[in-house]
């Protein structure tokens, strides 16, 4: 097969690639169509599932593999994908990157699209630079701190940032964007304007007709949008400099029995193959080709005019390239990987008590192995049907960056839905069952009174908006008759609420339709939270 | 405005002009984007009726429950005409199974909807702005599956349905209406009876809290007055109570089989308040002792169902 086929391969597997990811991504929710069967319900409840998990992606990710494996020493079930990566990148190189990688493919594109380097920019920038080794240092940090307990490859790894950026930033952006524009044609009292508002029929299949908001989107959003633009300083910024996923296969093909074959005797010196070359991996037969840094996208041999460049499975004369990691990158990497665990656990509350407001979904599993496992992926936030669960800024700590926490002034937990452990690609939050959660039942947290601003307590007049959507039974929240001084001094019989404890499970719709809105008079606090000993309440 | 002694001069006329304009457009967007409701057929007194329905054979059909009910009334196509849109307003608020009894019965809903189409219904819309994610209701209630079944239209809740309108209620004056409850030929509100925190029970004028967005939760600190004023608004053609499944304790959201008792029973009744009065019955209330229908007596919204001229009870 000619090297003009095996472009056209690639470029066929990348776009089926990415818009395999998209589709995924967007059916990351509860399917539009689902419906149960009430004739059966009538017996008992089913599950609401989702049918097209996106979790394939991250199980071909060898460096969530592999931080997983380091940090909590567990196999999670589904991951034997990853090693059939590792196996391919070592017969064949990266693979992964050329051929699969959704971001990769996306800073492909960009960089495709409308390149704004030429000549001899474009020819240095294409050449091999000591800024890659920066990848291998953020390897090196991520596998260390892992190794200490800190799972922190999910802040870099390309699958979990694509899925983080697009479905908390970019999505719901675009989303809240179109529900305003077609919310204001269907108020116009312009005929066809009004009309024009049918057409949200058409974006809702996407983006849902819900406004979605997710803490820190704009900073998700932001930096997609700088690691984009980074394209124009060099193609695949991101691929070369960047991706610890990227580094972790490059030190596997730096073994690869694939090999770029050069005649220096037909080499004309046109420059052609570094001017495509997508990994700055040096192909010109006067350089040193570099395996490591090679993205197997076959530029290089399909414009060679001369045909001075093949691949080929015979080991060449000269002796080949090792990765080249740098002796400073992989020791700057090892000090902060030995860092960034050490100084997460001083605020990352896995030996203090969390803060109150740091709500895990249910199902999370005990702070120091939820930390060794989230991927911050937001896997679970874009499958939440309320909204309700969020990337965390600082309620977790450093260590806890972008881990999800349930925000219930945004959603509430909803009493048997258990969407997000099914969808958790390393299980940080497991996949409970609706029974398991109602019946043990599963405490998120606990639910509390602010008295001065209730309505009834405050004698401000009758409520118990929270008693009427607990959705425990019996009800977590219950109330009892008495006169309250209300304002003028006057006597108000009303019903006051108050909480069980041995009842709540901190799901925080009480908190979410409070009529008290930006700080409500019921509040849910983490204390009482089934996962983590110390933080519970009752004895 | 000060009537003109002297002749204008241009500064002055600029001047009325701006201020005419700005008073126009401000005008303008106060009062022209608050709609005066379209009114629904409303029920005259004079021919007021109810019907009593029971379930008394075992493993009786819920379906011919409702067509026999329906038959006692003057069947369906005294309500529904060829070519009409139906809007049905079940409750379908809260994302629990059938069996828990939260929500209106599948099957009541399904007989229903089947009966506006046999009468000639253009179109049968489904309709409820729900209080749990819409979607998880629709699957979980069994209304996703009978909307299927039936290809009526179960309307997705969003934002762009919403529009102030003027309620001209006692406490609620300018307030979001969920717009394809009012977007209709014929309504037919169709609640389940369940028992409430405050407002003692949940029949059919409560219902219409599901037929409005905004600040809902800020309803409870008039209920009874509330819940009137909503339901002098929304006037229905047929109120059908669904009181097969009836959630005696823990309401109105329940979930547990012990909250519910069966009573295989249907009120029908062309006034409001006087199927709630006789919903009101089963639960062991006089219509006094239940505050909106009290008040919505008093506010003329129907009668009592002791007052009531054509009284029918069938049986299955």
């Amino acid at each position: 097969m000619k090297s003009k086929h095996w472009v056209w391969i690639r470029r066929v597997s990348q776009a089926f690639f990415l818009c395999l990811f998209l589709f995924l991504l967007i059916e990351s929710r509860l399917p539009q169509d689902i419906i149960i069967d009430y004739s059966q319900s009538l017996e008992d409840s089913q599950e609401l599932r989702i049918q097209k998990p996106i979790r394939f992606f991250f199980q071909l990710d060898p460096l969530i593999w592999l931080t997983t494996l380091m940090a909590d020493h567990v196999w999670i079930q589904g991951f034997a994908w990853a090693l059939v990566i590792l196996v391919i990148t070592l017969l064949l190189g990266r693979v992964f990157c050329g051929f699969i990688c959704p971001f990769g493919t996306l800073h492909h594109l960009i960089g495709a699209i409308k390149s704004s380097l030429k000549g001899k920019t474009l020819f240095n920038a294409n050449r091999k630079s000591g800024s890659q080794k920066i990848k291998y240092a953020l390897l090196v940090t991520v596998l260390l701190s892992a190794l200490l307990g800190l799972n922190i490859a999910g802040w870099m790894d390309p699958i979990s940032f694509l899925f983080r950026s697009m479905a908390l930033a970019v999505i719901p952006g675009l989303g809240n964007g179109l529900t305003d524009l077609f919310g204001m044609l269907a108020h116009s009292d312009i005929k066809i304007l009004n009309l024009m508002s049918y057409g949200e029929m058409l974006v809702w299949p996407v983006f849902g007709y819900d406004y979605r908001a997710f803490q820190t989107g704009w900073l998700i959003g932001f930096l997609l949008l700088l690691i984009l633009f980074l394209n124009r300083i060099k193609p695949r910024f991101w691929c070369r400099t960047l991706c610890p996923l990227g580094a972790l296969l490059g030190l596997f093909s730096g073994f690869s029995l694939l090999h770029l074959k050069k005649d220096k005797a037909k080499c004309t010196q046109c420059r052609q193959c570094v001017m495509t070359c997508q990994g700055a991996a040096e192909p010109m037969p006067e350089h040193k080709w570099q395996p490591a840094e090679c993205l197997t996208c076959f530029n290089c041999t399909k414009t060679c005019p001369e045909d001075a460049l093949s691949f080929s499975f015979k080991r060449p004369a000269s002796k080949q390239a090792l990765p080249d990691m740098g002796r400073r990158s992989v020791l700057s990497g090892l000090a902060v990987g030995a860092a960034l665990p050490f100084f997460g656990s001083l605020d990352g509350y896995v030996h203090a008590v969390p803060p109150g407001e740091l709500i895990r979904p249910p199902g999370s599993l005990p702070e120091n192995e939820f930390l060794s496992r989230c991927l911050r992926c937001g896997l679970c936030m874009k499958a939440c049907p309320t909204n309700v669960i969020n990337p965390t800024l600082t309620e977790a700590g450093m260590a806890g960056f972008w881990t999800p926490t349930l925000i219930m002034t945004q959603g509430y937990c909803e009493h048997t839905c258990t969407l997000c452990g099914s969808v958790c690609p390393t299980q940080a939050i497991q996949d409970i069952s609706i029974a398991a959660k109602t019946q043990t039942p599963i405490r998120i947290g606990s639910a509390h009174f602010d008295r001065g601003r209730c309505l009834p307590w405050s004698g401000n007049g009758p409520c118990i908006v929270c008693e009427e959507h607990c959705p425990t039974s019996p009800k977590a929240i219950y109330f009892y008759e008495d006169h309250v001084i209300g304002p003028g001094g006057q006597m108000r019989l009303v019903k006051l609420p108050q909480v069980d404890l041995t009842r709540c499970t901190g799901c925080g719709i009480c908190e979410n339709k409070c009529p008290v809105r930006s700080k409500p008079a019921i509040r849910i606090i983490s204390a009482g939270e089934t996962r983590s000993r110390r933080n519970r309440i009752l004895l | 405005m000060k009537p003109i002694s002297h002749p204008i001069t241009r500064r002055e006329s600029i001047k009325k002009l701006l201020k005419l304009s700005g008073s126009l457009a401000l005008s303008g967007s106060t009062l022209l984007s608050i709609q005066n409701p379209r009114p629904v057929a409303a029920s005259s007194t004079a021919n007021s009726f109810i019907v009593d329905a029971e379930g008394k054979t075992p493993g009786y059909a819920i379906r011919d429950l409702v067509q026999k009910t329906v038959d006692a009334a003057g069947g369906i196509k005294a309500f529904i005409g060829k070519g009409d849109v139906v809007a049905i307003k079940p409750n379908i608020s809260w994302a629990r199974t059938p069996n828990l009894s939260a929500t209106t019965h599948p099957e009541v809903l399904k007989a229903v909807i089947e009966l506006c189409q046999e009468a000639g219904a253009k179109k049968v819309k489904v309709v409820d702005n729900t209080i749990h994610g819409a979607r998880r209701c629709f699957a979980i209630t069994g209304a996703g599956a009978v909307a299927k079944e039936t290809g009526a239209n179960l309307v997705v809740p969003r934002s762009s349905l919403m529009r102030d309108m003027r309620l001209n209620g006692h406490r609620l004056d300018i307030w979001p209406v969920f717009t394809p409850v009012i977007e209709a030929d014929k309504l037919i509100n169709l609640p389940v009876a369940k028992v409430h925190g405050l407002s003692e029970l949940t029949l059919g004028m409560k219902n219409w809290i599901g037929a409005v967005g905004g600040r809902r939760y800020a309803l409870h600190q008039d209920i009874h007055q509330t819940i009137v004023d909503l339901a002098q608004f929304f006037k229905p053609t047929l109120t059908l109570i669904d009181a097969i499944r009836v959630m005696i304790k823990n309401g109105p959201s329940g979930g547990s089989l012990a909250d519910v008792a069966v009573m295989n029973r249907l009120i029908l009744s062309n006034d409001p308040v006087a199927a709630d009065a006789r919903a009101a019955s089963i639960f062991g209330y006089a219509p006094d002792d239940i505050g909106f229908i009290r008040l919505g007596k008093k506010w003329q919204l129907g009668h009592y169902d002791t007052e009531i001229p054509q009284q029918h009870e069938v049986s299955v």
